[in-house]
């Protein structure tokens, strides 16, 4: 993330959780937070469990983020962002806990007086992460129509073009699902569960090839104690935590879109 | 065969609670921004590093660039990281500990350093790799913190050793681990039982030791992968000291361990410039060397070993605080002492009381008022630190001491009042190690310590990566002493001044015949006459130039030693 991208999405962020962004300027941001973002951000816990006991009034903090220190005046107070840094992250888990689940309409542009059906699609975004040793990570989005159980790959990409809404437009109605979102997602785990045991796994035999060879000069190791004591016994659990091959499919977020016949 | 696919099902419970409630759902820009988010931070490929992108302020050397992608690549993360001494070790493991934790293979990590580095540490993981580190103070810092760093001598006390234990530590990172080199201690056995995921030692002398220690530290990292003990020590010597003897030893070794050294990384350091002072003893200092001196040719009232007397001959160099803090050692070590015995050490310390000025601290000062910038002063003898923190005030030159019994904090502060209020920081020779000034180019050497090895870690305190300046060194000697004897028949001889750090270590392996400091207490204490110390002397350096030369040879012989 270039620093100009990093600006533009902490804007984005705090403008998405109704904060008010005082000063927007030349290589720094500086909002007013809210106290649900003060709560998620600032972690001082005890400052709301005592405000929240002798009812006194709520005063968030507000933030001043330097996103280029370049630019930005040296008089300026304010925490450094840049692609590492703690804030950012923290930021970025945010945005994946405050928008785990969602549910929206499309908000099309049918002629009016006329009912429109809208057919409800699962959609979920997914990381694969492939772990031994080391690990890589893959990122797919996957849309389950809930009638006909027509699967789409790239479904995040299909919704970005897309205008949604989070009420239901007029001159609309849903259809109801056939599948439950409950099997919806098993159809999903259990189609990537298909494809991923179909993939190239000679990383992971190669992973249990070096458990194999690291386990072999531990039992060499110890071959001639007649009673294997504890570290035997920690270093063999280390080896399986070390290597074993495994593949993490963890969903980012996802939800429930009503779209028209046309949309996908 | 096929692998293990886990599904994280904590999401479907959020979802069809939601449903079930109507809600509360999320917003659709903050949806989208943790997918952006989530296509940032996804890294398609085993390979390859993530963190040089993760740090800003921090441009990493191509060798340590290079350490980091072959321990995460081809070592499994496990390693002992033996970079001589400056080149960045630290550096290293922070690369690879910030590595991990990106791609999300390590959380949970146990930094184990010596007490005087745990600060210091925890500094440089906040400050230049943005991992939140914590210093251990508190116990309940074991379970909430992820990343601790504390001394192994803490850790491996109760009640800290049994709460460790239960911690599921990703990583384990231990500097100075040449200490683990005994299998029988309470360190090593601790560190043992620690579960290693990924692990990394850091030592910067793992060469020098003997096999058998090799063969301990490795067995720590990866047990068998040198064999089993009785195996090992059929095939080689226990006392062995050189590893090139074997070369499938060696190669085993490298396959754990990556070892640069200075001249391979192509680093420009910054010179050394080395400059005797010769210091010519006042009258009165003098006779108290002289009185000292001859104390070994006055019969048997001294029961006391020539160490002593070869002690306070180095002290009457160094001040007259000195020699009088151990002759009153001395008379109160015996219980009933002879008439003669304190007649003796009474005239010695009526000697003391002679001497008005000291002749080193006058230069000292003279030099310190031209250099006009910050130095640092090593002496042996903590009187004269405490003699030479008053003399420097006496001429309004701020100065703070020290030493290596200071508690962690002391030193931390020391430090700081050293670069940020005082001209001149006095330390003794304990305070040489673990601490890093670069801050500062200029070591006066006080005295001479008999160890060269210890000479080469004043000098790296402040000789290192970072430093940016050429470094001046100012050795005092005095006229006519064991001093100048050491100076200009041992170190100059053998150009130890000039050497770069890591060299000396080397060539002292090479040697094999023991401590350089025995060996001239023996010479200056056993010779009868002047010429015998010097031709004694002689022999000494040709031996160490020898063991230089071969070095030498085999460098030629074998380059790319790695």
């Amino acid at each position: 993330m270039q620093q100009q991208e990093i600006h533009n999405f902490l804007e984005k962020y705090f403008n998405a959780n109704g904060c008010e962004i005082i000063q927007n300027g030349q290589g720094y941001l500086t909002v007013q937070l809210t106290i649900e973002l003060d709560k998620e951000l600032m972690n001082r816990p005890f400052y709301w469990h005592y405000l929240e006991k002798t009812g006194g009034v709520p005063n968030p903090m507000q933030l001043t983020l330097i996103t280029n220190p370049q630019l930005a005046s040296d008089q300026l107070k304010g925490e450094t962002i840049h692609f590492g840094s703690p804030r950012l992250h923290q930021i970025f888990e945010s945005t994946k806990n405050l928008a785990g689940s969602i549910r929206l309409y499309e908000k099309h542009n049918k002629p009016q007086g006329q009912q429109t059906p809208l057919r409800p699609w699962l959609g979920m975004n997914i990381r694969i992460s492939y772990e031994c040793d080391r690990k890589r990570d893959v990122f797919k989005s996957i849309g389950l129509q809930l009638i006909n159980g027509q699967m789409v790959e790239g479904f995040h990409d299909k919704l970005l073009n897309l205008p949604l809404t989070p009420k239901i437009p007029d001159y609309s109605f849903t259809l109801s699902p056939l599948i439950m979102p409950k099997s919806g997602i098993s159809r999903v785990e259990n189609f990537l569960r298909y494809e991923i045991e179909q993939e190239d796994h000679s990383w992971a035999d190669d992973a249990r090839n070096r458990w194999q060879k690291d386990l072999k000069l531990l039992e060499h190791f110890y071959e001639e104690a007649d009673e294997k004591d504890e570290s035997y016994e920690i270093e063999k659990i280390a080896l399986k935590e070390q290597y074993e091959p495994k593949v993490k499919i963890s969903i980012v977020n996802g939800g429930l879109f009503y779209l028209t016949d046309q949309a996908v | 065969m096929t692998v293990r696919i886990e599904f994280d099902s904590s999401w479907q419970e959020e979802l069809l609670t939601r449903i079930e409630n109507d809600g509360p759902w999320g917003n659709w820009e903050l949806y989208k921004l943790a997918v952006a988010v989530e296509t940032h931070t996804t890294i398609p490929d085993f390979e390859g590093l993530q963190a040089p992108k993760h740090l800003s302020g921090l441009t990493p050397l191509p060798h340590q660039l290079e350490v980091s992608k072959q321990v995460v690549e081809s070592m499994n993360g496990k390693a002992i990281l033996a970079d001589e001494v400056g080149l960045g070790k630290t550096i290293e493991a922070g690369l690879i500990l910030k590595e991990y934790m990106i791609r999300g293979l390590v959380k949970k990590v146990l930094i184990l350093v010596p007490a005087s580095l745990v600060t210091q540490w925890a500094i440089e993981l906040n400050t230049k790799f943005f991992i939140p580190a914590v210093t251990q103070r508190k116990s309940y810092v074991w379970e909430q913190c992820d990343v601790v760093v504390s001394s192994i001598d803490t850790a491996k006390r109760n009640p800290h050793r049994d709460i460790i234990y239960k911690q599921d530590y990703d990583l384990i990172i231990i500097d100075e681990a040449h200490k683990l080199k005994n299998n029988k201690t309470k360190n090593y056995e601790f560190v043992q039982n620690l579960k290693k995921k990924f692990c990394l030692l850091l030592t910067a002398t793992p060469i020098q030791n003997r096999i058998s220690e090799i063969f301990n530290l490795v067995s720590l990292l990866k047990p068998g992968h040198l064999g089993n003990e009785s195996a090992f020590y059929q095939k080689y010597n226990k006392d062995s000291r050189n590893l090139n003897d074997h070369e499938h030893l060696k190669e085993l070794v490298n396959k754990v361990m990556i070892r640069n050294r200075r001249a391979d990384t192509g680093i420009e350091w910054t010179k050394r410039k080395v400059e005797t002072i010769p210091i010519e003893f006042n009258k009165e200092e003098r006779d108290l060397y002289d009185a000292v001196s001859s104390l070994h040719r006055e019969g048997d009232w001294l029961s006391s070993s020539q160490f002593s007397i070869m002690t306070l001959r180095r002290e009457a160099c160094s001040s007259r605080e000195a020699v009088y803090f151990t002759l009153k050692n001395m008379l109160e070590k015996q219980e009933e002492p002879s008439k003669s015995f304190q007649d003796h050490i009474q005239a010695l310390i009526a000697k003391v009381e002679a001497v008005q000025q000291n002749s080193k601290a006058e230069k000292a000062l003279e030099l310190i008022q031209q250099i006009n910038d910050k130095v640092i002063i090593f002496t042996e003898y903590r009187a004269t630190q405490m003699y030479l923190q008053w003399f420097l005030k006496q001429y309004g030159i701020t100065s703070v001491p020290f030493r290596g019994g200071f508690k962690r904090g002391k030193k931390d502060w020391m430090r700081e009042l050293f670069q940020k209020n005082a001209q001149v920081l006095i330390a003794t020779e304990a305070g040489g190690e673990g601490i890093n000034l670069q801050f500062c180019n200029h070591i006066i050497n006080f005295d001479l310590p008999w160890n060269p090895m210890r000479l080469e870690q004043r000098i790296g305190r402040i000789h290192r990566l970072g430093q940016e300046k050429d470094v001046m060194i100012y050795n005092f000697a005095t006229k006519d002493t064991v001093e100048e004897h050491i100076l200009k028949l041992l170190y100059e001889k053998i150009h130890l001044f000039e050497k770069v750090i890591g060299d000396l270590d080397d060539i002292l392996t090479k040697l094999d015949f023991g401590n350089v400091e025995d060996h001239l207490i023996d010479i200056f204490g056993k010779s009868a006459s002047e010429g015998e110390m010097r031709i004694k002397m002689e022999n000494l350096t040709a031996m160490i130039q020898f063991a230089e030369e071969i070095r030498e040879g085999e460098k030629n012989a074998a380059t790319g030693n790695s």
